[in-house]
């Protein structure tokens, strides 16, 4: 059981952002965990925006796959945009056939695009 | 002249018979009956000898043919590998992807789409968007005959996964027939960004472009100007 606690994955805070890359093969448990552990940063920091990098990620299963789509949902309602960055066309493809198309998940190529898309986003909302 | 025919004699060549009977059946056609007397017997020893040259004769052509079969068999066997060949190769060409202008892409669809065609358009589209890292792909189906409900779904499968990886996915070259059988076929294509030509796409691509490009060029001069004040 301690090998879970030993095995978070770093959410990384730089400005107003929270960088997380997942580097590890994604299992049911650590993915729960992930998300409250996301959920409880947003609150702590402040964050406008979340990059989640998944482009380590082999595979990607509906369960995983529905928890990245949830967490979006959830980070809106806290007022975070998340962006999921770096997919692989394979775990596209599967995820496609899986008929998780992921709706209102917005995603980008990589780190840099994300950043970008989630500086747009957040400079429009001051607009409003 | 007609000899008396002795017993032990008859014996003796219908043994002989029986002899070379049970050769032929071993397999050996070169052996024939010796006709030294002119009796009953000879009748059949003689018609046991034609027996044996048809026989001959007949398993002769059958090997020939066997032969000629085998031949025309491995013929068809080697063209059946090219043609395998030939459909993996024109699977491969048949999916160019190639980038055409500053973060765009374009594939080019010409032939009718089935499933298997799909699956390696849209792996070779995605593996190119990666690569490239372009956020912008047109799919132009100028040269897809028709448009039914299971290639309606195939694109949408691959914008979907296109927009997965975060590019955006336009499709263009809907012709008025395919316009036409799209909306009484009931697909709902709302979902993806569809033009008429490959120069609207291309317009639209380029604009969307230049919408980026500014607003990210305004924001690095805008943290320049920050940091010289």
């Amino acid at each position: 059981m301690n090998n879970y606690q030993d095995k978070r994955i770093p959410i990384i805070k730089i400005g107003h952002y929270l960088i997380v890359s997942i580097q590890v093969d994604m299992h049911d448990k650590l993915a729960i965990q992930l998300q409250s552990q996301i959920l409880e940063a947003i609150e702590k920091t402040g964050a406008k925006g979340v990059l989640i990098d998944i482009s380590v990620l082999e595979m990607v299963d509906s369960f995983i796959g529905r928890m990245l789509s949830g967490m979006a949902s959830m980070a809106s309602i806290m007022d975070a945009a998340v962006v999921i960055v770096g997919m692989q066309p394979a775990v596209a493809i599967t995820l496609v056939e899986l008929g998780l198309e992921m709706p209102g998940v917005d995603t980008a190529l990589n780190m840099e695009r994300g950043m970008e898309m989630l500086e747009k986003r957040i400079s429009s909302f001051d607009n409003e | 002249m007609e000899e008396k025919l002795n017993l032990s004699k008859v014996k003796e060549r219908i043994e002989q018979i029986e002899d070379v009977l049970s050769s032929v059946a071993a397999g050996d056609l070169e052996t024939r009956l010796a006709i030294n007397t002119e009796d009953d017997l000879t009748g059949i020893e003689e018609a046991i000898n034609i027996l044996i040259d048809d026989l001959t004769y007949e398993l002769k052509q059958s090997k020939n043919m066997q032969t000629e079969l085998q031949e025309k068999l491995n013929k068809i066997q080697e063209q059946q590998k090219t043609i395998v060949q030939q459909q993996e190769d024109l699977m491969e060409l048949s999916s160019p992807v190639t980038k055409v202008w500053d973060n765009i892409l374009i594939l080019p669809v010409i032939g009718t789409l089935d499933s298997q065609r799909t699956q390696v358009m849209m792996e070779n589209l995605l593996q190119k968007i990666v690569d490239t890292g372009c956020t912008m792909a047109i799919l132009d189906i100028t040269g897809v005959p028709t448009v039914d409900t299971q290639v309606a779904n195939h694109l949408l499968k691959t914008t979907t996964s296109a927009r997965l990886l975060g590019a955006d996915c336009i499709i263009s070259g809907i012709s008025p027939a395919i316009a036409q059988t799209i909306v009484h076929l009931g697909i709902d294509l709302s979902a993806i960004r569809t033009k008429a030509t490959l120069q609207d796409a291309m317009i639209y691509a380029m604009k969307q472009n230049k919408k980026t490009k500014d607003i990210s060029i305004k924001d690095t001069l805008e943290t320049y100007e920050e940091t010289e004040e």
